[in-house]
């Protein structure tokens, strides 16, 4: 699914992120989750966010959809605003309304996020009788079923009837999906949808949540560290590192010149397949502690491109633009990784 | 090695095969014939053995000094059992298992502590095993204690101390818990543990899939550097096909229980000639948006079957688009069939899943897909 943003007719976003800014109250101190984060979807386009495990890129999502309790978490500052109305000021019931109805989830593990006492087929109807409460139980079932062919559970029928344990990892998955796009949604959130999954189901999985995008249209925030299914589905990638975008882009320019070092270095750190076969180089170090960030770029005592100048240690980098349309980049020395060519792309095609 | 820590300056003196034994002539440390591993799967108030799950099911291979055999699969492959059942973790049901040339599958327990000086094992979660109550010195130490190594306390100490540079971490975190680490550095201790004895031959049980990518690349880089410094060899079990490229010499690839191809990485990865490795590398996502549409997805239709019943003569029939009646009856045994390297395959013909084209043919199903026969 393309997105329609380079035709030059903008459309308005569909979700708008401003600043958002979490933290978490931990008995070892506040965890700075995430800091002034900001983004945008727009209809119909396919988001990737990708970082790696306490990058925020979860956080940043659940504290959007009023999923992060509290305490000990805390929305510091920040907006969001979903098809222009304020997501950070509205009611509770009027959030439950939306999630699961214009904005579905699909979460990582379908075990955990499926009633196991209750039948597959009555926790989908359930989800669309809770949204219409004029479509009787009959007509909910018929959708059910109807939704469960669609993301390719065989034998619908007889499947809607069964538990959760009765099913395999990648058809919960599906009946997951199948949840999601119940309430025809306009926006989708994965996250980390394939990742608790075997690679020949995986495949599966991509298949059908391209079949849910193409059913019901809706845009999709992919949430992932996996550079590969971002590779394959996104129309855009945000990259995060230590709670805060550190990138952000149209897909295709992010994996060919990516233009902050991290990402340059995720992509230098991937074996590849069908890529050349040099040794890998790895980010050095740890991933630091939220509760204690190193100051100025968190990303400093990491990175092969600040060579110890004193302004990454002093300084937070702003997003800049970088000089290709709509790229952006937070990072003092951007310019340094001017023409810089990912390895993942420099392979002639066979 | 750029794996940001410290990089190993004296190499650990390779005591030439600590137990005195030696690979064969042929430089084979590890070669497995037949290994079966069945549980018994018990119901009832009695506990009457009601069928038998068929975890390895007739698995042979070898790995030869220096040499690393990547083993990939799917889960309930059987591939960490095998890698458990080759060091006598789990007792074989059948099979036999010969370590630089003796047979130590009938071996008890103690027999079993000296051939672990050749033969050790990292495992997957670096949470889970490392001791919570033990400090890294202890726990780096402690086969050097049971194997009575180190004469003393000091040796110990300086011995544990040489093994933490080794794998990149200093030796002032010698006297700290786990806890005080991040997955990564967990899993150098593991690796700093295996290698106290000297083995010949580590098996790596999924060692990086627990690590977030930024750091899976260095305890790769790690398994590389000692590799080229002691002359290690790896049984490499992982389910991830792109790291299993990396590291690998050779490849078996299983599905349920046995060996359906094996063969260089080249072999494997460029010329594969069974229908589920072609599947399995066509399912990898692509590398770069670039690759969008030019690479064909065979998408396999359903699960992997139940290890209690498999499924009769060809075990991937099931989910096969080439299946026919002869996969249900007769077992294809794992033979060359004319190619450069065996598969157990009746209809046994490559594909090049990972090859790119310009023409696009976006992901299909299988049985759509076209095979030159000519």
């Amino acid at each position: 699914m393309r997105s329609t943003r380079r035709s030059g007719f903008v459309p308005d976003p569909l979700l708008s992120i401003r600043d958002l800014t979490v933290d978490f109250a931990t008995e070892d101190g506040v965890v700075h989750a995430v800091q002034g984060v900001t983004y945008d979807v727009y209809p119909g386009e396919t988001l990737g966010i990708v970082g790696e495990s306490g990058s925020g890129k979860s956080v940043s999502m659940l504290a959007v959809l009023g999923l992060i309790p509290q305490p000990p978490g805390k929305i510091v500052r920040g907006d969001a605003s979903f098809k222009g109305r304020n997501l950070m000021q509205m009611p509770n019931d009027e959030l439950r309304q939306l999630r699961g109805g214009e904005m579905a989830m699909i979460f990582q593990d379908p075990m955990t996020s499926l009633n196991p006492v209750l039948a597959v087929g009555f926790q989908i109807s359930e989800a669309i009788i809770a949204h219409n409460s004029d479509v009787g139980a009959e007509k909910a079932r018929e959708r059910g079923i109807e939704l469960l062919d669609l993301v390719g559970v065989p034998n619908p029928d007889q499947r809607y009837d069964q538990f959760p344990h009765e099913f395999s990892g990648g058809m919960r998955q599906r009946a997951m999906i199948a949840m999601a796009i119940a309430n025809s949604p306009s926006m989708l959130i994965a996250d980390e949808p394939t990742t608790a999954l075997d690679v020949t189901i995986q495949a599966q999985i991509i298949e059908v949540l391209k079949a849910a995008q193409r059913e019901t249209q809706a845009a999709t925030i992919l949430i992932t560290h996996d550079l590969g299914l971002v590779a394959e589905l996104a129309d855009r990638v945000v990259v995060m590192y230590a709670g805060r975008v550190v990138e952000s882009g149209d897909v295709y320019t992010i994996f060919a010149n990516p233009r902050h070092p991290y990402t340059v270095g995720l992509m230098e750190s991937l074996p590849g397949l069908t890529v050349g076969d040099e040794s890998l180089q790895p980010i050095p170090g740890q991933p630091p502690s939220l509760i204690s960030l190193p100051p100025g770029c968190a990303f400093h005592p990491r990175c092969s491109l600040s060579n110890g100048r004193p302004r990454c240690r002093t300084e937070v980098p702003e997003l800049h633009e970088t000089g290709h349309p709509e790229h952006w980049s937070a990072c003092h020395f951007l310019a340094e990784l001017e023409g810089y060519k990912s390895k993942l792309v420099t392979e002639a095609i066979g | 090695m750029r794996d940001g820590g410290g990089a190993a300056e004296a190499p650990v003196a390779r005591a030439a095969a600590a137990s005195g034994y030696e690979p064969s002539a042929d430089g084979t440390i590890l070669r497995v014939e037949n290994l079966v591993k069945h549980f018994p799967v018990r119901k009832g108030l009695l506990k009457s053995v009601v069928g038998q799950v068929h975890a390895v099911d007739g698995v042979d291979l070898e790995v030869k000094q220096g040499e690393t055999l990547g083993l990939v699969g799917e889960s309930g492959c059987g591939k960490s059992t095998l890698a458990r059942t080759i060091l006598k973790l789990i007792e074989p049901t059948s099979g036999t298992i010969i370590v630089n040339g003796r047979d130590v599958t009938r071996y008890k327990r103690k027999q079993m502590r000296e051939v672990r000086r050749e033969l050790q094992i990292v495992f997957q979660d670096p949470y889970a095993s490392l001791n919570p109550r033990m400090t890294v010195r202890n726990i780096v130490g402690e086969p050097l204690k049971i194997h009575g190594i180190a004469r003393n306390r000091v040796e110990r100490n300086r011995r544990v101390e040489e093994l933490l540079r080794t794998v990149g971490m200093s030796p002032e975190h010698a006297n700290r818990f786990p806890h005080e680490f991040s997955g990564g550095q967990r899993q150098r201790i593991g690796v700093a543990r295996a290698l106290a004895l000297n083995p010949q031959l580590l098996i790596l049980d999924e060692p990086v899939s627990a690590l977030d990518v930024s750091i899976r690349a260095q305890v790769i880089n790690l398994f590389d550097s000692l590799q080229r410094e002691f002359g290690l060899s790896y049984l490499f079990v992982a389910h991830d096909l792109s790291i299993v490229k990396h590291v690998s010499d050779r490849v078996a690839v299983m599905y349920l229980g046995k060996i359906v191809e094996i063969g260089t990485r080249e072999e494997v990865y460029e010329r594969p000639t069974h229908p589920y490795t072609q599947a399995l590398l066509s399912a990898v996502p692509i590398e770069s948006p670039q690759q969008r549409g030019k690479r064909r997805r065979i998408v396999l239709e359903g699960d992997v079957p139940s290890p209690v019943n498999p499924p009769s003569g060809c075990r991937f029939r099931t989910r096969c688009w080439k299946a026919k009646e002869i996969c249900a009856e007769v077992e294809p045994p794992l033979e060359n069939h004319g190619f450069d390297h065996p598969s157990a395959c009746h209809f046994a013909e490559i594909l090049e899943p990972l090859k790119l084209s310009e023409q696009a043919t976006l992901s299909e199903h299988a049985p759509t897909v076209d095979i030159d026969t000519s």
